[in-house]
């Protein structure tokens, strides 16, 4: 798989959402490589290879570089105790979860008639319970930076947790349930842009606006991508098709995803 | 009533040595450590135990509210990361610092020693102390340190302190550490007696179960008492 065949496809079709699509995808970079040159066969020039390249380089940075500082053990002593902290924290976590699930489950049992169907929610996530420690402490980290802002100081204070309405206030996500790695990422994100709304007023808005920025070109980015994926049920099946995908005339996926892309394109433009 | 409960709780922590300043520092940092840098607390804490022997024992009570305090307020950790840091980059230069004062190296190790006891993670020692803890009895344990008595006396110090928690969290270092400990009471030439004494005094000490038998205790004290 020369670059020349790589790259040839690429403007035949709506280009620019599809070399998008891989590059910011992390989860199917393998898929890139292989099944990706496979279904790139039309023909064009290296120009638009080299752009799609230099495009997909710059929204994976993010992705790639996250794995290797969580892979590497520190070297020092404070952040190893740091992060021995969060294991520990997570396991106990992960008991008190298990806990209350069982106690939800010995609840429903007991009312079978009268249902509730949250209590039915709460079983199924007993048995789709994300127990892999990697991704547990990844997950917390990304909460514990979230949670690490003035604007969490401020949400907490000012709304108590019987005030807060599902879907208008942020909920922090339940590390505990079984989510696509992208999946978790969007919903991090659009709780931080929702905590964002307790930003402290400060007189030096020139900060805000830039952390805003930051946060509404993440965001964009996300969306695009994970906007087929959001529904839960969805996730596990997702990559799967796609990466079973050898050529373009597929029936299934490509239809969704040819939707997001017509969604997001104004976004991007 | 609530002043002289103030100063006794002060008192705990040892820290009428310091200078007034520094004193309403570490006040501060013990009541209000967001609002002191606690990079620095942390840097007079450390400097201080390297001079200080006794305060070098206690140190880790200090620590270990100040760590609370911090938590509590913001969830924050920045004074035990930079302690610890800290603590790491003196123990790179333990050969060098044993080799420069002898004192010094035994405050140390008092020090790493008591902040391994007090400070805890989820009420677990804190893994990355162990070697080096581990790292710093053994090396009290070579046949030359075996030849000072401040040194056999802070490694036994510390063996009574920590030795059965760091024997829980790795034994096998705790046996190395013990077949020095045997080896230097039996063959070792040039010990003084009450180094041998010493010495003896913790094989028996960790062979009772870190506890010492009541006769054994009696034989050990009431001799010295006299």
């Amino acid at each position: 798989m020369s670059d020349w065949t790589r790259g040839r496809r690429s403007d035949s079709h709506s280009s620019k959402p599809e070399n998008r699509k891989r590059g910011v995808d992390g989860s199917l970079r393998a898929n890139r490589e292989t099944g990706g040159s496979g279904r790139e066969n039309g023909g064009h020039t290296d120009g638009s290879y080299r752009y799609s390249e230099k495009r997909h380089a710059s929204f994976t940075t993010p992705e790639s570089t996250g794995p290797v500082s969580r892979c590497s053990r520190p070297a020092d002593w404070g952040s190893q105790v740091d992060d021995d902290e969060m294991r520990r924290d997570v396991h106990r976590d992960m008991q008190r979860y298990r806990r209350r699930i069982l106690g939800a489950e010995v609840t429903q049992r007991e009312r079978k008639t009268s249902s509730g169907s949250s209590e039915s929610c709460d079983s199924r996530e007993g048995e789709n319970m994300e127990t892999d420690e990697a991704v547990l402490l990844r997950r917390q980290k990304q909460i514990n930076y979230g949670k690490n802002t003035l604007a969490y100081d401020r949400y907490t204070k000012e709304v108590p947790k019987h005030m807060r309405q599902p879907g208008v206030h942020p909920k922090t996500p339940n590390k505990f349930r079984k989510y696509s790695r992208r999946s978790w990422d969007q919903q991090i994100k659009l709780w931080k842009v929702k905590l964002h709304a307790w930003d402290p007023p400060t007189e030096d808005g020139q900060d805000k606006v830039l952390d805003i920025e930051e946060l509404d070109l993440g965001d964009v980015m996300d969306i695009e991508l994970d906007f087929p994926t959001l529904p839960d049920s969805q996730n596990a099946s997702l990559p799967a098709r796609s990466l079973s995908l050898e050529g373009e005339d597929c029936s299934g996926t490509p239809v969704k995803v040819q939707k997001t892309e017509t969604t997001v394109e104004p976004d991007m433009a | 009533m609530l002043p002289s409960i103030m100063e006794n709780t002060t008192d705990d922590y040892r820290i009428q040595s310091f200078d007034l300043d520094t004193q309403m520092l570490l006040k501060t940092a013990l009541k209000d450590p967001s609002s002191v840098n606690l990079e620095k607390v942390s840097d007079i804490i450390m400097d201080q135990s390297l001079k200080d022997q006794v305060f070098s024992k206690e140190a880790g009570r200090i620590c270990y509210t100040i760590v609370q305090a911090e938590a509590k307020q913001n969830n924050g950790n920045v004074f035990r990361r930079n302690l610890l840091n800290r603590l790491q980059q003196e123990f790179k230069n333990r050969e060098e610092t044993r080799g420069r004062s002898l004192q010094e190296w035994v405050c140390y190790v008092s020090f790493i020693c008591n902040i391994f006891d007090y400070l805890k993670v989820n009420n677990m020692p804190m893994v990355a102390l162990v070697h080096p803890v581990y790292d710093c009895l053994i090396r009290l344990a070579q046949p030359d340190a075996l030849m000072n008595e401040e040194e056999v006396d802070c490694l036994v110090l510390q063996l009574h302190r920590i030795g059965e928690q760091l024997e829980k969290v790795n034994s096998p270092r705790m046996d190395e550490l013990f077949f020095l400990l045997r080896d230097g009471f039996l063959l070792q030439e040039g010990l003084t007696s009450m180094a041998r004494l010493l010495l003896l005094e913790i094989l028996e000490f960790r062979a009772g179960g870190w506890l010492l038998s009541s006769t054994a205790h009696k034989y050990y004290y009431s001799e010295i008492a006299d």
